[in-house]
């Protein structure tokens, strides 16, 4: 079974149903919103409801070297799930985030730095449906 | 309370080789061990995507256990313990929750079949899981030891026939507690 559908739900189930059950949609996120500091977004929550993956971006206080590093890696693949149809948001910012996906050849997803569950939750639920998704179903 | 580094699947399902996702994207069982518990998440990289693909098959230790792939996994390696160094220089403690029976990310168990090879067709039920390090965790475990950094390790377990999400909850909660997993 695959998800075609985004939005806001129910938490899915783990591990109960047979098959392949993911999503074919990935975020970058930021740490803050994995992380959130006390009173601060749980965006992390937010996407596992909706059936999103993660892919997170290094903390900002890591140094720039280690920062750089990580980044490359998140771009190779970020690279390989685009070249397969899934489908990227980007949920906050992460400086060096442009130059790493530039250098492997994939565009800045479209993004938001939501200030509400309710925001990004919207946001999720307006993206299209992965190409992968509907090739899974045929 | 400390950081929980976390295999790349546990954030991720879509990474997971075809017919392995247990879920849609993240695999709240762990997620809800590590929040309750107060635990910081930090995502790895996973070996297996960057090297081959979502299109790869199945694979055993032995298939991943090439220079090339060890060169792969040094790689991230240097980037992940480059990241838990900074942590463990705030005197934050450290855990690595990899998952096991996989053949790059087992902590304690992996996946083991010296013959399996050429056309990938194999009965289910192969006796493959077996004690030991995944290849990353391996080249991981070398890096940290090299810097000096000490942590302690936890798996999920859903590859396994003995999976019981109550005793895989039970067992993250020893390890984040400092116990035994």
């Amino acid at each position: 079974m695959t998800r075609a559908t985004s939005g806001p739900a129910s938490r899915p189930s783990c591990g109960a149903a047979v098959g392949d059950e993911r999503s074919f949609r990935v975020a970058l996120v930021a740490d803050r919103f994995v992380n959130p500091a006390p009173g601060g977004l749980d965006g992390l929550a937010v996407l596992a409801a909706a059936g999103w993956g993660v892919m997170q971006l290094p903390d900002d206080a890591y140094p720039a070297e280690v920062a750089r590093l990580l980044l490359a890696e998140v771009a190779e693949q970020v690279e390989e799930f685009s070249r397969h149809g899934y489908v990227f948001v980007l949920i906050g910012e992460r400086a060096g985030l442009d130059e790493a996906l530039h250098a492997v050849g994939v565009p800045v997803p479209p993004g938001i730095t939501p200030a509400s569950a309710a925001e990004l939750s919207e946001f999720l639920s307006a993206q299209p449906v992965p190409p992968a998704a509907t090739a899974a179903r045929e | 309370m400390g950081v929980a580094f976390v295999a790349h699947c546990l954030l991720n399902q879509n990474s997971k080789v075809r017919e392995g996702a247990h879920c849609a994207g993240v695999y709240s069982p762990i997620v809800d061990v590590l929040r309750a518990e107060g635990w910081r998440i930090e995502q790895m990289p996973c070996p297996e995507l960057a090297f081959s693909g979502l299109n790869r098959f199945w694979a055993v230790r032995e298939q991943y256990d090439t220079a090339a792939f060890r060169r792969h996994c040094r790689r991230l390696a240097t980037a992940v313990a480059g990241a838990i160094a900074a942590r463990a220089e705030q005197g934050e403690d450290v855990v690595l929750v990899g998952v096991q029976g996989s053949p790059s990310m087992g902590v304690t168990i992996t996946s083991s079949d010296p013959e399996r090879g050429g056309k990938p067709a194999w009965p289910d039920g192969t006796p493959e899981h077996t004690g030991g390090e995944g290849i990353f965790v391996e080249e991981l475990h070398a890096e940290l030891d090299r810097r000096g950094i000490t942590f302690r390790v936890a798996g999920e377990t859903h590859a396994l026939a003995t999976h019981d999400e109550g005793d895989q909850r039970a067992r993250l909660q020893a390890v984040l507690r400092g116990g035994g997993g």
